[in-house]
């Protein structure tokens, strides 16, 4: 007689979850391979002008880490759980993650496009200070402690810290600076169709990495909680030394 | 058979005749107009996506290893607590 295994919701979510990271990384391969292989050279720029098609996408996965940031921090001081928390902290950790992408990759292209690595452009500087906040964040989370005091502080920061997403949109727009306009003067930029498909690509994708990665951390989160109450639950037991579990 | 040093500097010497004499040549280095401009667009490009997946899988594996431990320390101490409580109800039984 065979034994039937019962199929827990952990389980499922653990499924949909490994499921989600396999989809991701085809639809990634995929998008590499058509800029690589079908979206065509540019004109002025040459090959390296292909760094944008991952370049833009990661910046718009830094906002959707930041919007998370926002909302679980929002959350968080509203409702108290540990879920909004670990979204907010996931969140960050995702803005941050992106953030280094496109201080990475931007300046690299820049090297080729205007000759240097860095300018004080406003929407170079606004980005990174933005990345700045979320860094500020993270660090908070990890050397502060767990307290509801800590948690409620970096809360605070999360839900100020989405205060300069519109800044870094519309500075380019107001201020001037040498950042391109491709994508935020009304998307006609792009002068060839299959450039339009692999920004599309590149955006699906780094969506997907985004999701993934926000879901990993959170998970993540959600576990350290876990072994923070079975510790305390240990403790008073007499399982465990308090402070040396 | 060409040595392959030789071969480099034929590859990637500036056109034109080197200006100035031997002596100058060797006092003073010279740098070509256009700086970082004449930077490979291949190296660029791959640099910057080489760094995407380094940051990304680092990410990823750090967080797959960390979800391992944490769920392994959870899983041992739930069943010790397990264990223990089953013990005090014994017990507790035991005296009534």
């Amino acid at each position: 007689m065979t034994k039937r295994t019962q199929i827990t919701p952990t389980d499922r979510a653990s499924l949909a979850f490994y499921l989600l990271i396999a989809v991701t990384a085809a639809i990634t391969v995929g998008a590499v391979h058509f800029i690589a292989f079908r979206a065509p050279t540019e004109a002025t720029m040459g090959i390296v002008q292909k760094v944008f098609y991952f370049h833009v996408p990661s910046a718009y996965a830094m906002y959707l880490g930041a919007t998370a940031c926002f909302v679980g921090s929002a959350g968080y001081l509203a409702k108290g759980t540990r879920g909004w928390d670990a979204l907010a902290k996931a969140g960050a950790e995702t803005a941050v993650t992106m953030g280094l992408m496109v201080l990475i990759s931007g300046p690299l292209w820049a090297a080729k496009a205007w000759g240097v690595y860095w300018t004080w452009d406003p929407r170079l500087t606004t980005s990174m200070l933005s990345v700045l906040i979320y860094v500020a964040y993270v660090v908070l989370r990890a050397f502060s402690g767990g307290g509801e005091a800590e948690r409620k502080f970096a809360a605070a920061l999360g839900v100020l810290g989405a205060a300069n997403l519109p800044i870094i949109h519309f500075s380019v727009q107001k201020w001037g600076g040498n950042h391109p306009k491709v994508i935020t003067k009304g998307g006609g930029g792009l002068q060839h169709p299959d450039m339009k498909t692999a920004l599309m690509l590149g955006f699906l994708s780094f969506t997907l990495i985004a999701i993934v990665v926000l879901w990993q951390r959170a998970r993540l989160e959600l576990a350290a909680s876990r072994l923070a109450d079975a510790e305390q639950e240990a403790v008073e037991l007499g399982l465990v030394e308090e402070g040396n579990p | 058979m060409t040595p392959l040093f030789a071969l480099q500097a034929q590859t990637s010497a500036p056109a034109g005749k080197p200006t100035g004499t031997t002596e100058e040549r060797g006092e003073v280095f010279k740098p070509v107009d256009g700086g970082n401009t004449m930077q490979s667009g291949e190296a660029l490009l791959v640099e910057a996506y080489a760094a995407f997946w380094l940051v990304l899988f680092a990410l990823i594996a750090l967080g797959w290893r960390r979800q391992r431990q944490l769920d392994q320390r959870v899983g041992d101490l739930e069943t010790a607590i397990d264990r223990a409580r089953a013990a005090q109800e014994s017990a507790e039984k035991k005296s009534a």
